[in-house]
């Protein structure tokens, strides 16, 4: 192989001045990581993917992280279509809002909605069942039998629940729906538009027909990061979760207990486990993305 | 300065930019480097500026008798006047100009008080003598062209090479600065090397234009013998096209 | 005459005026929403965002202060409180210039040039954020602990790693890791590079070519990138969990800290910390907001 000669200088500098600290931080470490989850041998991946308690762990995992993937792509998209097509008062500072997961500790994060969604919480008091009722009963003087009678069993338990878990990965995923449809949306060039309007297009056949399929590879893939920044997520669901072995057990945290109780290789091989899942999610990401780009390519 | 240009060649992976030029530019001379877009007319210029190196073992590039084929852009400060000028948003006009004195080694360094007359002195020969404390945001495209050319010049370069330099200006602006250009060239007697595609342009400021196409040379010669006798139908058809 | 001319001249202007407008309006019919969707959109994107954004937010700070400032402030009399905020301070301020130093030179060579396996050095500068924090302080505890690969001869030389200092740092620097580089290598890439080719042809080094071009012109994205990554490394929670030992006056960051306090039903003090950790959020988005308007306009600008 030739040598290749670079114009700008720096080029061996910069690049293995990368690939050294890259390998210390970041390949070294999972070499390790490799390494530990095979000393178990075969057996302890099979023991780890046949435990009861893991696959629960999992399960709750995948789906709280689903249904907080889809509940992220709607109102996602819904913002992001307001934040580059709206103006309002006030558009700057709640562009500038959307980053604040990214910002804000997840720690602040999980004790901030764990109190906010608990029983006696400002959203747990309204959700909890009968909830509704007593700030119906409370604002109103003479209560219509009837509405209340309606309204005493409605509610759910939010904190300590699936529920409360999914609520704080809505919170995590939300900026990456955002902040990968916001670009889309500002390239969609209005002629497009005006021209399915004049090709006799209403406003909601131009958005079905001509917006969606836009931006569907970019909001699945922009779905598909929070999803996986879903499925590792630790600190902002460890308090609302309530961590019940079976049925509030995120993933993460059974590596933790593991840890704790010295099982150093089944933490090892679960920690594997999930990372594969982080490299094969990523990797099914990179492909919507370049769907995508095949897609708003001009 | 000269510059010989020995069978220079040059590949971008698989696609074939320049094919076996050569190619002499004797001292003081105005040059222009004529061809359509495509043609490797730019990248001939950045091989010669050092900003890209030619395929490895075709070939050399002398300044004056040394080589410099393969030595860094930064070593062989030929003075490179590019399309959009390329000026530091960051700095004031004057602190554009001044750069490549300020970057210079500690002995060679002039001191501060010389580096202002010398670029006060560049400021009037541009014509902008009181627009140093500005930004280059702040300027005009001619204007900015301007400054581009003082700050190139400020380092003495032995060579000038300016790349589509009236390319991104309006009409009038255009046939002013190419006056001033000549007449620019007349005064400081610089060996320089021009990229045009506008023959025009070529003809009416340049000593000698070198058509190229398809990353050959067609045809060099002075503006009336390419303009009486074109060697082939392409320096025919593009003159003509024109 | 003159009368006549007077009350013509503002009226033909109104009739051209109102034509404008006419016409501005059936323009934007074509690719503006009708009342009702814009009415709907804002409704629950709005709601969304009071809700998941702003009442978390505001409960924070109505917590901390449950109590009055008195109760507030002297939180902060606690030695272990003061205790986690220095350790975090320490932690942060070797994390961030190590990933400072690293992001740049990522971005130089990601920008700048063209190689072989970029692509993957790509992937793996970004893996660090889609990895779970808790996966990466398992890892370093599997590389450094005691029943870790070098964990016997670290034991040895007596050298503490985990449940340490060192291993809190290098958690956080793992978790961190890209932030600098993923906000800076766009924005050069964007500007391309004939800046520098213009100070290489007027004689400058690489060393001056980046300190007096690249380094500037990147500033504000550059500013960008640390704060971020500061924000990041002082909240860090999941990854620091499991490699620090949660050791009161010794191992234990704000985050730590603040779990600690919050398990311990202690909510006052819990959200007083919590606070600033929140205010330093605040104070990112409001640096994030004015560094991207600054790095979009010397975007424009280059764009000339």
């Amino acid at each position: 192989m030739p040598r290749t000669r670079h114009v700008l200088p720096g080029f061996r500098l910069s690049l293995g001045y990368t690939i050294t600290y890259l390998s210390i931080i970041v390949l070294a470490p999972f070499a390790a990581l490799a390494w530990k989850s095979s000393k178990g041998g075969v057996e302890i991946f099979t023991s780890t993917l046949t435990d009861k308690r893991v696959l629960a762990s999992l399960e709750l995992s995948f789906t709280t992280s689903f249904y907080a993937a889809l509940v992220c792509g709607f109102f996602g998209v819904l913002t992001a279509w307001a934040l580059e097509r709206y103006s309002f008062p006030g558009r700057r500072i709640l562009d500038a809002m959307v980053d604040l997961p990214f910002a804000l500790p997840t720690a602040v994060a999980g004790i901030a909605l764990c109190t906010l969604y608990a029983p006696n919480g400002w959203l747990g008091k309204i959700l909890s069942p009968g909830g509704l009722k007593n700030l119906y009963v409370s604002w109103v003087e003479t209560p219509n039998q009837w509405l209340v009678n309606l309204l005493e069993p409605i509610g759910f338990k939010a904190a300590y629940s699936s529920t409360g878990i999914t609520i704080a990965l809505i919170f995590i995923g939300f900026p990456f729906v955002v902040r990968t449809v916001q670009p889309i949306i500002q390239g969609l060039s209005l002629e497009v538009e005006e021209a399915a309007a004049c090709l006799g297009a209403n406003r909601w056949q131009t958005f079905w027909r001509v917006i969606f399929p836009t931006i569907l590879p970019g909001t699945l893939a922009g779905m598909t990061l929070a999803f996986g920044r879903a499925v590792g997520e630790y600190g902002s669901v460890v308090f609302i979760s309530g961590n019940m072995p079976f049925k509030t057990e995120i993933a993460p945290l059974l590596i933790v207990s593991r840890l704790e109780q010295y099982n150093y290789n089944g933490a090892a091989a679960l920690g594997f486990i999930l990372l594969v899942i982080s490299f094969l999610i990523l990797l099914f990401s990179n492909l919507l993305q370049a769907w995508n780009n095949k897609r708003t390519a001009r | 300065m000269s510059i010989k240009i020995d069978h220079i060649s040059k590949d971008f992976g698989k696609t074939n930019v320049l094919k076996n030029i050569s190619l002499q530019v004797e001292t003081g001379e105005l040059v222009a480097l004529l061809g359509p877009s495509g043609s490797g007319k730019t990248t001939l210029l950045r091989i010669i500026a050092g900003l890209e190196f030619p395929n490895e073992g075709e070939g050399a590039i002398t300044f004056h008798g040394s080589e410099v084929t393969f030595q860094s852009a930064y070593a062989r400060k030929a003075g490179f006047v590019f399309q959009h000028y390329a000026l530091f948003n960051h700095m004031t006009v004057a602190d554009n100009i001044a750069f490549g004195l300020k970057v210079m080694p500690r002995r060679s360094r002039p001191s501060s008080a010389r580096q202002k007359q010398i670029v006060q002195e560049l400021l009037e020969k541009i014509q902008l003598p009181e627009y140093g404390r500005r930004f280059p945001t702040q300027l005009s495209g001619g204007q900015r062209q301007r400054v581009a050319l003082a700050r190139a010049l400020a380092v003495n370069p032995q060579v000038l090479l300016l790349d589509e330099p009236f390319g991104a200006l309006d009409a009038k602006v255009r046939k002013e600065l190419r006056r001033w250009l000549r007449e620019f060239h007349d005064s400081i007697k610089l060996t320089t090397l021009f990229v045009t595609h506008d023959q025009d342009e070529a003809f009416e400021l340049a000593d000698r234009v070198v058509i190229l196409g398809d990353g050959e040379i067609q045809q060099i010669g002075k503006p009336d013998e390419l303009r009486d006798k074109p060697v082939n139908e392409f320096v025919a058809d593009f003159i003509e096209v024109e | 005459m003159a009368g006549i001319a007077q009350l013509n001249l503002p009226s033909g202007e109104d009739a051209t005026r109102a034509r404008i407008i006419a016409r501005n309006q059936l323009a934007r019919r074509a690719t503006s929403d009708p009342f009702w969707m814009k009415a709907i959109v804002l409704t629950l994107s709005l709601g969304f965002l009071f809700v998941f954004f702003v009442l978390p937010l505001a409960l924070v700070f109505q917590e901390a202060f449950r109590k009055g400032w008195e109760a507030y402030l002297k939180v902060f009399d606690d030695r272990a409180t003061t205790h986690s905020i220095w350790l975090t301070l320490q932690v942060a301020l070797i994390a961030v210039p190590l990933n400072t130093v690293f992001g740049l030179a990522a971005a130089w060579c990601v920008a700048h040039f063209r190689f072989r396996g970029k692509q993957l050095l790509s992937v793996l500068i970004e893996l660090p954020l889609w990895v779970s924090p808790v996966v990466a302080g398992l890892i370093y505890v599997l590389l450094f602990g005691r029943q870790g690969l070098l964990g016997p001869w670290l034991f040895e030389k007596d050298i503490k790693i985990i449940f340490a200092l060192p291993g809190i740092v290098l958690s956080t620097v793992f978790v961190t890791f890209p932030f600098v580089a993923r906000v800076v290598t766009p924005q050069l890439q964007a500007l391309g590079r004939a800046e520098e080719e213009a100070a290489l042809t007027l004689g400058a080094n690489g060393w001056s070519t980046f300190w007096r071009v690249t380094v500037p012109k990147i500033k504000w994205s550059l500013i960008y990138g640390i704060i971020l990554c500061n924000a990041r490394a002082m909240g860090e929670f999941g990854a620091v969990s499991v490699v620090s030992g949660h050791i009161r006056n010794q191992t234990n960051t704000m985050p730590l800290h603040i779990e600690v306090l919050y398990n311990e039903y202690q909510f006052v003090p819990a959200f007083a910390v919590a606070s600033l950790l929140a205010l330093l959020a605040l104070l990112t988005l409001v640096i994030k907001s004015a560094t991207t308007w600054f790095a979009d306009r010397a975007l424009r600008n280059a764009a000339l």
